[in-house]
């Protein structure tokens, strides 16, 4: 399928609010056609950097392209670009069918692609009812129904995981797979990486409003897995696994790099030797993520 | 201007219900006001006053119909106008606007044509209620209903027009000011207590020309003119000086106010 994106560039994007600075030259672009993470802590500067984007917010200096134009130049910006931003620009009065009308009708959307909306959101049961009614998962499904009102090549969604349920999250990540399969642009920020993980291609990790790493999700975790073994006999399985060398932990435990728990497992077996723990120690992406934002310092 | 914003504008007013809850408030206002207006029509008030007119005066009529029906409606018409842009900022429901429409300027003309209908459909439903409790007292108190006085009509367009014209006023504010409660409570303010004052002060001190521009009394050259010490603009010129007051406040809002950081 063609692809129907348009490239994001970001390019030496800087915003102050007063003496405060939120994005601090900031430069990354994004690709169409894939799902890319937009990850940092809370007020790194992920939701300032793309209401510069949306050209809710000027740019202090630096510049913001959607397929090589500013939003404002945009025609019908709708169908260009999507965007959820907060789960909270709604009119508490007003039903959740209206609020998608009321929009719809400024961009020239068909009425039809409300209703469309609704049922591929999950809201078409309450879609009469006030949004002041809805709960934050529902909110988030509504804000989603928005994005996707112009059925637009470029998706902008600021934690769009907050608030929904196991069942909602699992649905979101098909969803924005769909659309990046679509040939779509598609940037998604979160403060969890455990939320983003397993649906993203590519990440912009982002801390004090500076880049900290972008690139796959695998350049971000470093060295190889460890096993962590226990055993009354470590000697007899240090023998027996020649290859590999063992680090004693504080706990009485051994730490072998460079080896599968297949390979200590079978070694211990084909040995004879006794084995009282025997576990993978998981990819140290998370504490990695937390390294490279909680310092602040760019690499 | 796109006729799509303007839809998408009204339907921003139908559906919440503040419309709904102001229109009741303009109808109830409007009717005491008839009906005050036309029980006491041609009585003495006493202590020397000049008495209203008796009934069967046509301007009798045109003060329980035209001015009723202004007076107890453009106060609700100019909120409805203030919250249409205040409203937008306290619910951040402006940033789906201005998603939609990145070109603010566009967001608020398409403010003010919706809210110009809306006015009118305020006027209107304002006049109703001014005729039936209006024309119930009238008739009750055994005069002739009076609905084919002279200029009554003419009266009656002037005091919608006005109505409409203040909502406009009401999109100027809002447009500058954007917290919704500072807005409506100044807007009331000025318009009950400060402008009363400085009409008083600045009559007592000689200076009835600079009286007649502000615009409470811009709008009673429309809805009542010649009827007080104020030395009224011509109708269609207070007309004018309205839209202008609207039109000053929606410019300074627009560069003070909406061009600002959406965060």
């Amino acid at each position: 399928m063609a692809e129907r994106g348009s490239r994001i560039d970001v390019d030496g994007l800087t915003k102050r609010f007063g003496a405060a600075t939120a994005v601090d030259d900031l430069t990354f672009s994004v690709e169409p056609g894939r799902v890319t993470g937009f990850l940092g802590p809370n007020g790194a500067g992920k939701t300032t950097t793309l209401r510069c984007l949306l050209g809710l917010v000027e740019p202090t200096e630096g510049s913001v392209r959607i397929g090589g134009q500013r939003y404002r130049d945009l025609t019908d910006p709708l169908s260009r670009v999507g965007a959820a931003l907060e789960a909270a620009d709604f009119h508490p009065g007003r039903s959740a069918r209206d609020h998608l009308r009321v929009i719809a009708l400024a961009a020239e959307v068909d009425r039809s692609r409300v209703e469309e909306l609704l049922g591929l959101v999950g809201l078409a049961d309450v879609a009469g009812r006030r949004v002041g009614g809805f709960s934050l998962g529902m909110r988030q499904r509504l804000a989603l129904a928005q994005a996707l009102l112009g059925d637009p090549g470029v998706l902008l969604l600021d934690e769009p995981a907050n608030g929904l349920d196991p069942a909602g999250i699992v649905w979101l990540r098909g969803l924005l797979r769909t659309l990046a399969a679509d040939g779509r642009t598609v940037l998604v920020s979160s403060h969890v990486l455990g939320e983003v993980q397993q649906s993203v291609d590519e990440v912009v990790v982002i801390s004090h409003g500076r880049l900290v790493h972008q690139g796959s999700l695998a350049e971000l975790s470093t060295g190889p897995t460890t096993v962590r073994v226990r055993t009354p006999s470590p000697e007899a399985l240090c023998d027996a696994l020649e290859e590999a060398t063992p680090e004693p932990l504080a706990d009485g435990a051994l730490r072998f790099t460079g080896v599968s728990v297949r390979d200590v497992g079978r070694a211990a077996f084909e040995a004879g030797v006794e084995l009282h723990e025997l576990t993978e120690e998981s990819s140290d992406l998370e504490s990695r993520f937390l390294d490279l934002t909680t310092d602040g310092a760019p690499r | 201007m796109r006729v799509a914003l303007v839809r998408s504008e009204v339907a921003k007013i139908l559906s919440t219900r503040l419309w709904w809850g102001l229109l009741i408030g303009a109808v109830v206002y409007v009717a005491l006001s008839a009906l005050a207006t036309a029980l006491t029509a041609g009585m003495d008030p006493g202590g020397g006053q000049p008495g209203s007119a008796p009934l069967g005066e046509p301007e009798a009529y045109r003060a329980v119909y035209a001015s009723s029906l202004f007076s107890g409606t453009y106060i609700f018409a100019m909120i409805l106008g203030i919250t249409s842009m205040t409203g937008e900022y306290r619910y951040r429901t402006i940033t789906p606007t201005f998603l939609a429409t990145p070109r603010r300027g566009l967001v608020v003309a398409a403010k003010m044509v919706a809210h110009l209908l809306a006015g009118v459909v305020y006027g209107a439903v304002g006049l109703l209620a001014a005729l039936v409790a209006g024309g119930i007292t009238v008739a009750a108190r055994g005069a002739s209903l009076g609905l084919g006085t002279d200029r009554l009509w003419e009266s009656v367009r002037l005091a919608v027009l006005a109505v409409a014209l203040w909502t406009l006023v009401g999109i100027g504010i809002g447009t500058l000011i954007r917290n919704q409660v500072a807005a409506v409570l100044i807007a009331v303010l000025v318009t009950f207590l400060v402008e009363p004052l400085a009409t008083f002060l600045l009559a007592s001190i000689d200076l009835d020309w600079l009286v007649r521009w502000l615009p409470t009394n811009a709008s009673a050259a429309m809805t009542s003119p010649g009827s007080s010490f104020v030395d009224y603009l011509d109708w269609w010129v207070g007309a004018l000086v309205l839209a202008g007051y609207a039109a000053v406040a929606a410019g300074l809002g627009m560069l003070l106010s909406v061009r600002r950081d959406i965060t």
